[in-house]
């Protein structure tokens, strides 16, 4: 029996179209920092996942928050979870949107870029533009970025006694590596 | 006609898988992966209760590991002795005392009370964790066991005295289920052994049931309540159940707890099996423990 050339044409075609777009990444390390006068903080996670749909330039990014080690305490850690996250209610934070800028991943290199989407920390969405590194590598995009975040943008109070050990604007760096799916 | 029917299905497979591959909400895929992967993973439940007593005696908690819990708790009169004592401001009880993690679920301390000058030393061990995902497991449990002993004088010097005698003894065992975020509620089955007791008629060993739960009613406030029901057979007589109830308040590194109780003692064996006061007649008596954490080992920076 022939199989035309026509069939194993579109086949590859088809083969070609359906060519990984999408690269991830589930070990992303997410670092924050809270500079207050009496006291500083810091706590990171390397479970950050993250997603890039290279064909429609979309993005999302994901943390547990209970994957975040540090600390000056494990009862600052538990006070993390319980009095200022809430992580029962609200386990994750996470930043979905669109790559301003149009991208040739097919060129090797780095790029600047604006990242505008929907930050969600809290249960609070706020509409973010984040700047962020990205580079292309070939085989894999490396993203790194550093923001703030408030905490009066996401609705969390910080209490009178604590004013001076927990700073309202938390700096946030991200690293991560993608690969395709 | 099989080559353009074979055209026609490559070219419509391709299309639904463009068409699919065009279609994923990246965050809803992360958010599908995340949930995947902690099914496979153990969650376990953590601050059941904000400290590690719920009132006068022992919640499910354990100190954390590397830290030293420094508290000071103090038990008023009782309220109905009026203005005259200022509703029980006049008499303050008090203990102090020293809490320690030892690993993540190991805990000692040690305290000394003004009420009978009596020293307490325990060790509680968390045997159980509640946890959710790859093992489920509905309750805690732990296991608590303290001596105290009261070095008040001799009553009767001239008679043989022994340091046993000063001696008593709680085990417990203590089952708790974090219910919701805000509710949790435990159990504590106790023993209390007394070396040597006042007559020859009073049992050496107390037999009771505790219960007490906490409501959260915001993020860093809740409200408490312990009971200890005594066994009729296994209580001494006239010794009432004792009742309290309270509230938590935290802030930062400390925990304050404010309650009102008919029991005068701090320690297992002065609350659960001696407690004097009646509800019904008004032997309350405002108290609070104050809990300050300070943290010995530092911890290890990532």
């Amino acid at each position: 029996m022939k199989i035309s050339w026509l069939t194993i044409t579109a086949l590859i075609l088809c083969a070609s179209f359906v060519q990984p777009v999408i690269y991830t990444s589930n070990n992303g390390v997410i670092n924050f920092r809270s500079e207050a006068p009496f006291e500083l903080i810091n706590a990171s996670s390397k479970e950050m996942k993250g997603a890039i749909d290279l064909s429609k330039n979309n993005f999302a990014f994901r943390i547990r928050i209970r994957s975040f080690e540090g600390f000056n305490s494990p009862l600052q850690k538990e006070h993390f979870n319980e009095n200022y996250m809430q992580s029962e209610q609200f386990p994750e934070a996470s930043f979905s949107g669109k790559i301003i800028e149009t991208i040739d991943y097919s060129v090797k290199g780095k790029y600047s870029i604006r990242a505008k989407g929907k930050l969600m920390v809290h249960g609070v969405e706020q509409e973010r533009i984040i700047k962020s590194e990205i580079e292309v590598t070939g085989n894999s995009i490396r993203i790194s970025s550093e923001f703030s975040v408030l905490l009066s943008d996401h609705n969390i109070p910080i209490p009178r006694v604590v004013k001076e050990k927990l700073a309202n604007e938390i700096h946030v760096s991200i690293n991560t590596e993608l690969f395709a799916k | 006609m099989l080559q353009r029917k074979l055209f026609l299905l490559a070219f419509l497979t391709c299309s639904v898988l463009f068409v699919k591959a065009q279609d994923v909400d990246l965050n809803q895929m992360l958010e599908d992966e995340q949930k995947k992967e902690e099914k496979d993973k153990v969650k376990y439940t953590e601050a059941t209760f904000k400290t590690t007593r719920l009132i006068n005696g022992h919640s499910i908690e354990t100190t954390q590991k590397g830290i030293m819990d420094f508290r000071i708790s103090h038990r008023f009169g009782t309220i109905n002795g009026g203005a005259y004592e200022l509703f029980g401001l006049d008499n303050a009880s008090m203990r102090m005392g020293f809490d320690f993690g030892i690993t993540p679920r190991l805990m000692l301390g040690f305290g000394r009370s003004t009420y009978q000058k009596q020293y307490d030393a325990f060790a509680k061990y968390k045997l159980l964790r509640q946890s959710t995902g790859k093992r489920n497991m509905p309750v805690s449990l732990a296991v608590m066991s303290s001596a105290m002993v009261t070095t008040m004088k001799w009553t009767d010097p001239t008679r043989p005295n022994y340091f046993s005698s000063r001696v008593q003894y709680a085990h417990q065992l203590i089952v708790a289920r974090k219910f919701s975020e805000n509710t949790s509620i435990q159990i504590m089955p106790t023993l209390v052994h007394y070396n040597i007791v006042k007559f020859i008629a009073d049992p050496n060993d107390i037999i009771a049931i505790g219960i007490g739960g906490r409501q959260k009613i915001s993020p860093r406030v809740s409200v408490n309540f312990e009971y200890y029901y005594q066994l009729p057979a296994y209580k001494m007589p006239n010794a009432e159940n004792s009742l309290s109830l309270g509230f938590d308040l935290e802030t930062g590194g400390h925990v304050f707890q404010l309650h009102i109780t008919n029991s005068r003692g701090m320690t297992e064996r002065t609350f659960i099996s001696e407690t004097a006061g009646k509800w019904s007649k008004g032997d309350i008596m405002f108290g609070f423990n104050i809990s300050r954490v300070f943290t010995l080992k530092k911890h290890k920076k990532k």
